[in-house]
Order: C-alpha cells, then sequence, then structure tokens
C-alpha cells in the first residue's frame, strides 16, 4: 500500500482511527453491549443501502424496514431449515432487491416524489404480512450460527467485515461505471442518455443495490438472533428513522451515517445496559427524538449532516493545496491531437467505421412543441471530415437540430447516420454509434471531477456487468484501467491533465465548456457535435480553439458540426455552413459565402443594418 | 354490503380530509407533506392528556378538546411553516419532503415520550350515538366525518374558484416565480396553506382517533398514508381528484378488511398505487405538470 499524499492524510488517520476503535472495542464491551452493537450494524447496513438511492439518485424510499424485514425472514425460513448460511444470506439479499426493485417500477415512469409514496403503502403492507400470516415467521425454529460465530465477540467481528465489505462495495460502486451512470442520472437526468446511459435501468439498478444491501443486514440480523418474534425493528417508524439517519449522517457519506446509526441504535442500549445510571437511562429514552430535532436542524441548516462537517473538518486539517492555473494549458494543438491518435482505437464493428463520403443526412426533419415550430422540414448534409457550421440567431433552431440528432426532441422526418435511421433508435444509442455532443449549458456532472466526467462519457464503452464491476470479477478492472487511460490521453490532449482532480464545478466556465469538449472526444465519436463551444471563452482561446478543431479533423479524423456565434471562428475554421432563421434554412455554402447574403446579415443584425458592400463582419 | 360501503365512505371521508390538508399545502408551495397526520395528533394528545388527566387543576370538557386540537393545529402549521419550510424554498423537491417526515418524527417521539406507549382513550366530540344502515353501526362521529368533509370540500372549492386570493393561490401552484411578478404576495399563500391544512389536520384527528377508538404516535400517520396513497391515485395537485381517491381507498379497504383482513387491503392499496404511477403516473385527475 501507498503511503497517502498529504491532503488525504486527514481522512486516512481517521480512517485508521476509526478501525482501530472498531477492532478493540470488544475488549471493553460485555456480551450483552456487543449484542447490542451487533444489532446496531444491521440497521447500519440498512442505512448504508438506503444511501445508495438518496445519495447516488435523489429518490427516496420509506419502506428499507421492509426491505431489511424480507432479508431477515428470507434468511430465517431457509436457514432454520438447514440451509447453509452462506446460501440463505445470497437468497435473503436476492429477495430483498427483487422486491426493491419492483416497488421502484414507478420512477421509470416519473421522477416526482410520488415514487416515495409507492414506497410507503409498500411499507404499510409488508409491516403488516408477518402479523397477518405467522408462518414467515418460521417460529419454533432456530437459524443456528456456525460453530466459528456462536460467540458474541466472534460474531461482533463478523458484523464489521459485513460492514467493511459494504463499504467497499461502495466505493467501488463510484469508480465503475454502474456508479457513474447513478450520479448522471442524479445530475444530468435527461443528458444521461447522451452518454449512453440507460437512465431507466440506472434507476432499477439502483433500487436493487439499495435493497439488496438492504436484505444483507436482514440477513446479518436473523443469523445474530437465530429467531424473530418482535416485528418492532421492522415497522413505519423505523424506516422513517432509517432516512433521519441518512439526512443526518449525511448523503454519500458512509462514515457519517455509520456514525448516524451508532448514535441511533446502539449508544441507547449501552446507556441502558449500564442501568445503574438513572440519567443515562433517560438520555437514551430522549436520544430519537433529539435525533428527530437534529432531523430538522439538518435538513434546514446542515444538508450535507455529520459526512459534511467531516469532510469540513478533513479539509481544514489538510495543507492547502496551490493550483497553478485552473485555465487549460498551452499545447500545440496539431502535435496533441497527433499523440492522443489512439483515441480513434473504439470497440466499434467495423460497419460503423467504414469511411462513407456523407456521414449524417437529414430530410425534412421538423420539431414542434405544442403551437411552435422550432424546426420546420429542415434538409441538409454532414460530409465526412468536415468542420461543418451551424449559425443562427438566437431561436433559429440550432440547439433543437443537436437535440433531434441525439434524439432528444419529439422529432418528425428523417436522420440517418452512416445510412441508419436515428429518429426512433434509443436516445442512449448515439454514443455507440459514434455521434457525440456538448451541450450549449453544460451536460456535465459538476459536483465531480473532470476525470470522472471523461469517464462517464465513456459509458458505452464499459460493457461489463454491473454486479461484476462491484465485485471486482471480469474483466471490469481492465476495461476500467483502459478507460482511465484514455480519459487521461484527452485531457492531455485539451491541455487539461493538470486539473484531472478537480471538482468540475469549481472550474472557471471556459475550462468547463473544453472539460466538456474532452469528455465527448474521449467518447471516440466519428461526428462530434458541438453546441456553442466558445462560449466563456477570451477571443485568444476562441481562437486557439479553432486551430483545435482543425486538428482533431486532420490527426483524429473526426468530422464536426459547431453551432457558433462568433462569425470569425467559422469563417476561419468551417468548411461549409448552414444558417437557419425561425426553424427553417435560409442559406448554405462555405461560409464566405453564406456570411455575405443579404439575408443571412438580415436575420443576425435586423433589417436596415444591410451595408451597401453586404460584408457581415 | 351497503352498510360497509357507508362506513368505508365516512373512514374515506377522514382520510380526504387529510388529502385535501396535503394537496392543499402540495399546490401552495410545492412540497409533499407527511407532517400532516402527526400535526393533528399531537395537539389531540396534548388536549386529551388534560381532558384525562387536567392541568393546572382545569379539566377541560372534550368539545373544548376538540376546539383547542384544530386551532392548535392551524397555529402548528403556521410554526413549521415559519421555522421549517421557508427556509427551504428554492431547495430540491426532496428536501421538503424530507423535512415534513422529519417534523412528524419529531412530534411522534414527542408524544412518545410525553404520553408513553400506552394507547390514549379518545372519546368522541360529537357524542356516542349511533344508527343503523343497511345492517351496519353508522356512529354519530362518522355522520360528522361524512358533513364535515362536505362542507370543507365545497368551501375550500369556492374559495379557490369565487375569491382574488383563490385566484392568487392558483397562480402560485402554478408558477410562483410569474405570480411573484404579476403582484401575488407568494409567501401569504405558503402561510395560507400551512395554516388551513394545519387546521384540517386537526380536524381530521378529532373524527378519526374516536373512530380508531385511542390516539398513539404515528396511528395517525398511518392513516395519512391511506391519504397519500388516495392522493397520488386521485392526483396530487388536483383537490377533487384527492378527495375521491381518498373515499375509494377507504371504501376498498374497508370491505377487503372485513372481508379477508388488513394486510390483504394494505397490499391492495398498494397495488392500487404502484399501477396508478405506472399507467398514468399524475394520477387519475391530476395535471401532467404534477409529474415534474
Amino acid at each position: 500500500m501507498r503511503w497517502p499524499e498529504e491532503r488525504e492524510r486527514p481522512r486516512f488517520f481517521g480512517l485508521v482511527a476509526l478501525s482501530a476503535a472498531a477492532l478493540l472495542a470488544p475488549l471493553v464491551l460485555n456480551v450483552p453491549q456487543e449484542s447490542i452493537i451487533t444489532t446496531a450494524m444491521c440497521f447500519a447496513l440498512v442505512a448504508l443501502g438506503l444511501d445508495v438511492l438518496i445519495g447516488s439518485t435523489g429518490q427516496l424510499s420509506m419502506a428499507h424496514a421492509a426491505f431489511y424485514m424480507i432479508g431477515t425472514f428470507t434468511a430465517l425460513g431457509l436457514g432454520s431449515h438447514g440451509v447453509m448460511w452462506p446460501i440463505a444470506f445470497v437468497a435473503a439479499i436476492a429477495a430483498s432487491a427483487l422486491v426493491a426493485t419492483l416497488v421502484g417500477l414507478p420512477s421509470l415512469r416519473i421522477r416526482g416524489l410520488q415514487v416515495a409514496i409507492a414506497t410507503l403503502a409498500f411499507q404499510l403492507f409488508a409491516q403488516g404480512f408477518p402479523q397477518t400470516y405467522s408462518q414467515v415467521k418460521s417460529a419454533g425454529r432456530l437459524f443456528e450460527r456456525p460453530s466459528w460465530l456462536v460467540s458474541e465477540a466472534h460474531f461482533y467481528y463478523f458484523g464489521v467485515a459485513c460492514i467493511v465489505a459494504v463499504l467497499l462495495v461502495l466505493k467501488r460502486l463510484r469508480g465503475t461505471r454502474g456508479g457513474r451512470a447513478l450520479l448522471a442520472v442524479r445530475e444530468v437526468e435527461a443528458r444521461a442518455a447522451a452518454f449512453g446511459v440507460v437512465t431507466g435501468r440506472s434507476k432499477l439498478m439502483a433500487y436493487a443495490i439499495s435493497g439488496g444491501i438492504a436484505g444483507l443486514g436482514g440477513a446479518l440480523f436473523a443469523l445474530q438472533q437465530g429467531s424473530v418474534s418482535d416485528l418492532q425493528p421492522f415497522i413505519l417508524e423505523q424506516s422513517l428513522l432509517l432516512v433521519a439517519v441518512v439526512v443526518i449522517g449525511g448523503a454519500r457519506s458512509p462514515i457519517g451515517i455509520l456514525f448516524a446509526a451508532f448514535l441511533l441504535k446502539g449508544l441507547p442500549g449501552l446507556l441502558g445496559t449500564n442501568g445503574d445510571t438513572p440519567l443515562l437511562g433517560a438520555v437514551s429514552l430522549w436520544l430519537p427524538a433529539i435525533l428527530a430535532l437534529g432531523l430538522v436542524l439538518s435538513v434546514v441548516l446542515q444538508p450535507t449532516g455529520i459526512g459534511g462537517v467531516l469532510r469540513g473538518l478533513g479539509a481544514a486539517l489538510a495543507p492547502k493545496r496551490e493550483l497553478l492555473s485552473s485555465r487549460p494549458e498551452d499545447t500545440d494543438p496539431v502535435l496533441a491531437a497527433a499523440r492522443a491518435r489512439d483515441l480513434r482505437t473504439v470497440p466499434r464493428p467495423l460497419s460503423r467505421r467504414l469511411p462513407v463520403p456523407s456521414l449524417l443526412t437529414a430530410h425534412d426533419v421538423s420539431v414542434r412543441y405544442g403551437g411552435v415550430m422550432a424546426l420546420a422540414d429542415l434538409t441538409l448534409e454532414v460530409r465526412r471530415s468536415e468542420i461543418v457550421g451551424l449559425i443562427g440567431a438566437n431561436g433559429a433552431g440550432k440547439s433543437t437540430f443537436f437535440n433531434a440528432v441525439s434524439g432528444l426532441a419529439p422529432t418528425t422526418g428523417s436522420i440517418r447516420y452512416r445510412d441508419r435511421e436515428l429518429v426512433l433508435a434509443p436516445e442512449s444509442s448515439r454514443s455507440a454509434r459514434g455521434v457525440a455532443r456538448t451541450f450549449q449549458d453544460m451536460g456535465l456532472v459538476r459536483g465531480d471531477t473532470v476525470r470522472q466526467n471523461v469517464l462517464l462519457a465513456q459509458h458505452w464503452m464499459a460493457d461489463y456487468p454491473v454486479v461484476g464491476g462491484l465485485l471486482a470479477l471480469g474483466g471490469s478492472v481492465g476495461t476500467e484501467r483502459e478507460l482511465r487511460r484514455r480519459a487521461d490521453q484527452a485531457l492531455e490532449l485539451f491541455g487539461l491533465r493538470h486539473l484531472a482532480d478537480e471538482v468540475l464545478g469549481s472550474l472557471p466556465y471556459g475550462t468547463m465548456r473544453i472539460a466538456e469538449i474532452a469528455a465527448a472526444v474521449a467518447s471516440g465519436p466519428d461526428l462530434l457535435l458541438l453546441d456553442e463551444a466558445s462560449a466563456g471563452l477570451t477571443p485568444d482561446e476562441a481562437h486557439a480553439l479553432g486551430d483545435r478543431f482543425g486538428a482533431l479533423r486532420d490527426e483524429l479524423g473526426l468530422t464536426l458540426m459547431v453551432i457558433e456565434h462568433h462569425v470569425p471562428l467559422i469563417a476561419a475554421t468551417c468548411d461549409y455552413c448552414y444558417c437557419l432563421e425561425s426553424g427553417a434554412l435560409i442559406a448554405e455554402g462555405t461560409p464566405a459565402h453564406v456570411t455575405a447574403q443579404p439575408r443571412v446579415i438580415e436575420s443576425f443584425l435586423g433589417r436596415g443594418s444591410l451595408q451597401p458592400e453586404g460584408v457581415l463582419t | 354490503m351497503l352498510g360497509d360501503v357507508v362506513v368505508g365512505l365516512a373512514i374515506g371521508a377522514a382520510y380526504s380530509l387529510l388529502a385535501v390538508a396535503v394537496v392543499l399545502v402540495y399546490s401552495g408551495t410545492r412540497v409533499l407533506s407527511l407532517a400532516q397526520g402527526e400535526i393533528g395528533a399531537f395537539t389531540l394528545y396534548a388536549g386529551l392528556y388534560s381532558h384525562a388527566h387536567g392541568v393546572f387543576g382545569y379539566r377541560p370538557s372534550i368539545g373544548v378538546v376538540a376546539l383547542f386540537a384544530v386551532l392548535a393545529g392551524g397555529v402548528l402549521g403556521l410554526l413549521i411553516e415559519r421555522l421549517v419550510m421557508r427556509p427551504l424554498v428554492g431547495r430540491p423537491a426532496l428536501d421538503g419532503l424530507v423535512a415534513t417526515l422529519a417534523v412528524a418524527l419529531c412530534l411522534a417521539l414527542t408524544e412518545l415520550w410525553f404520553y408513553g406507549l400506552d394507547p390514549l382513550a379518545a372519546p368522541s366530540p360529537v357524542g356516542s350515538g349511533s344508527i343503523k344502515v343497511a345492517g351496519s353501526t353508522l356512529t354519530a362521529t362518522e355522520m360528522v366525518l361524512l358533513a364535515v368533509a362536505a362542507a370543507v370540500a365545497g368551501a375550500l372549492y369556492l374559495f379557490l374558484t369565487r375569491t382574488k386570493f383563490g385566484l392568487a393561490t392558483r397562480a402560485t401552484t402554478s408558477d410562483p416565480v410569474v405570480a411573484r411578478l404579476l403582484g401575488v404576495r407568494v409567501n401569504r399563500v405558503y402561510v395560507f396553506s400551512w395554516g388551513v391544512a394545519g387546521l384540517l389536520s386537526g380536524v381530521a384527528a378529532c373524527l378519526l382517533a374516536p373512530i380508531n377508538g385511542s390516539l398513539t404516535p404515528f396511528s395517525l400517520t398511518t392513516a395519512l398514508l391511506s391519504a397519500l396513497a388516495g392522493a397520488v391515485i386521485g392526483g396530487l395537485d388536483s383537490l377533487w381528484g384527492a378527495i375521491l381517491g381518498s373515499l375509494a381507498v377507504g371504501i376498498v379497504s374497508g370491505l377487503i378488511a372485513t372481508r379477508f383482513n388488513l394486510t390483504v387491503s394494505a397490499g391492495i392499496t398498494f397495488a392500487a398505487v404502484l399501477l396508478t404511477l405506472l399507467i398514468r403516473p399524475q394520477g387519475v385527475f391530476g395535471s401532467a405538470r404534477a409529474v415534474a
């Protein structure tokens, strides 16, 4: 293991101290106390599972106590009939994951909070089930612990191992395609498809993982208890407390959540078993209410919870880091592009790579929003290895055309890419076919690092199964290494390598835009659609960007279509140019030809601004 | 059968009071409130406790308790709006939901603390008379519930459609920013929504607790869930949709529960919510905007 970098050290030492405390605790705890802590660990596992939903997708489940119960009774039912514990555990995880996926189905249709109501209705249904149908409780039979787990202290360590395993899986999730897709769905849902993310599948995956972890908590609880007759741990109140624990602990902050879970479930028990001090006993009674009050305060005043406090502490303790420049480095565009040439090597079938004369043909494309005709019968063509400009005043339909190509607008007519129809194809299929794009107002996840975003853009290339990725099985490790290499290469190409670990949202706007182009290029496209790439750049930077366009075409063999307001940039870089007005094409030809057309000048500058020379500058 | 329907209708009427409170808050502030059950329970707890044990030597009659619970519910709604919800305006919708959940937890756990787990007897403020309807017993409380729910629905409908402030409320529902630009005092709409929703919670609590026979922490939040299910099925931003949805949930779960058991009826409610969200996510009478 490498020694952590200086600024990572507060976090590192914090973790070491925490692990030491967790490992040494049995030395000072008595048996009932160990048992209380282990039960709290089961609860903490469920909370960690819930955080996958709240923290990573922004969905709320108020049925996690029910998922916990399903895990418990599945494990108990199998284990008490003599099934070996690992099998019972896996079955419990699978059962909870399956049910959670079912409950999450409405999230495919709506983004609103109604989904949370479905989870509430499920909680209410599930919690009454074992009361009415008591046979599910497997009463009278025992789920016996294996001989090496009979001692409470050993079981305590087993619980710690389960938590560590879940923490590792969650950490791994962040570094694999599934986790990146979740974040994209949470932050830029409508645009996640442009990276090849299938949003519905990602959401259901989050429900499955979340429920699965809750199921593991349930299985652990079943094995610890042997038999369960009290249904108190599975009722609505507990589901709400779980939400409280995640919010107070801080979404996406596992340590904070563990801490909050310990406060709620571990501490009162520890104080209670010390029994002889009535004051402590009273405090333990009051703890839930204090927690609820803390929840209110936390939502209003400290939305990042305990985890946010810890992160702030870590940042305060770490030495300040100096950033040389938050702007892209100056690199020679041609040399850099030549060096990044193997970004072209992508796993795309030959039939989708063959050089064809015409990459994109749009025929009679119309987009209508209610009564507004955003695009009317547009017909245009993008030939291979050209840089094509798309100009027009605001509201002319330029971005709408990009949206039509990306499948983000209700389109009629025909858009063919490499002679295959795009209009009805799923929107997440574009990046795999070789069409990448940027958005006018940034389609990346601002809360994540530059490198993570570039990795996200390569989503379609990471084709390993999500579970394999979580457990670091199969080709997932190698694939991730390769994607990372590509990401760094793309960042190098745009002079952003020194900013790879910076949070995207902390960078200047112009730099973010360049990062977005870098991400799009990393996804290995043939056709790159850039929406107002030069916005937010200084004139010098815009000029440099124009040189890069040429280098991308010449060295990487890309075809570009650029929406641009900066006319000199169009004139200097484009091979061909289309001009739109109110959704219709009004001129096409070489940039010089188009910008000389009276109608184009009128469209840009208004009637009466036409100079006798008819030249737009 | 018919008698069961009438009794179910009365329970549904209680749910619909809560559902109207939820819809009012949702329309006014775009917050899905989980606190409406516990707000009424909290004030009713205080009232019933003093009815049973007296405060400073004064033992209020049950009518006074009801009046107190309703008015205090309104005040509590206002307090929550000012202290918790107002700072959250403009934050993601999830934060609002979690905040109301926090409030509900806070109230319920405080009840647990003060009054313990033992159910507190909840006599009806309208006496214990009853009549027979098609073989089932309809208590005075249930009759009053039906009347009150109808009156509340009618009054709110007239208010929202016939008064200037009602128009301002509806404008805020459709777009708070534009409403503000047009001169609507949006904050007043928020205050009004939470205040009236608090009053309704108090009314619902006073009439639901006697039907349950007693009051326990979380019992009215459980009732709120049925109301929420009804509101989601009917449409979260539709007054009539929410009322009809809650009535339907009340009737259907009443019928199922008497013939099978509570678990089956809760399962059917869950299935209905799931199917509604899959087939028509905005609810039967909701507008498409409610989905975003």
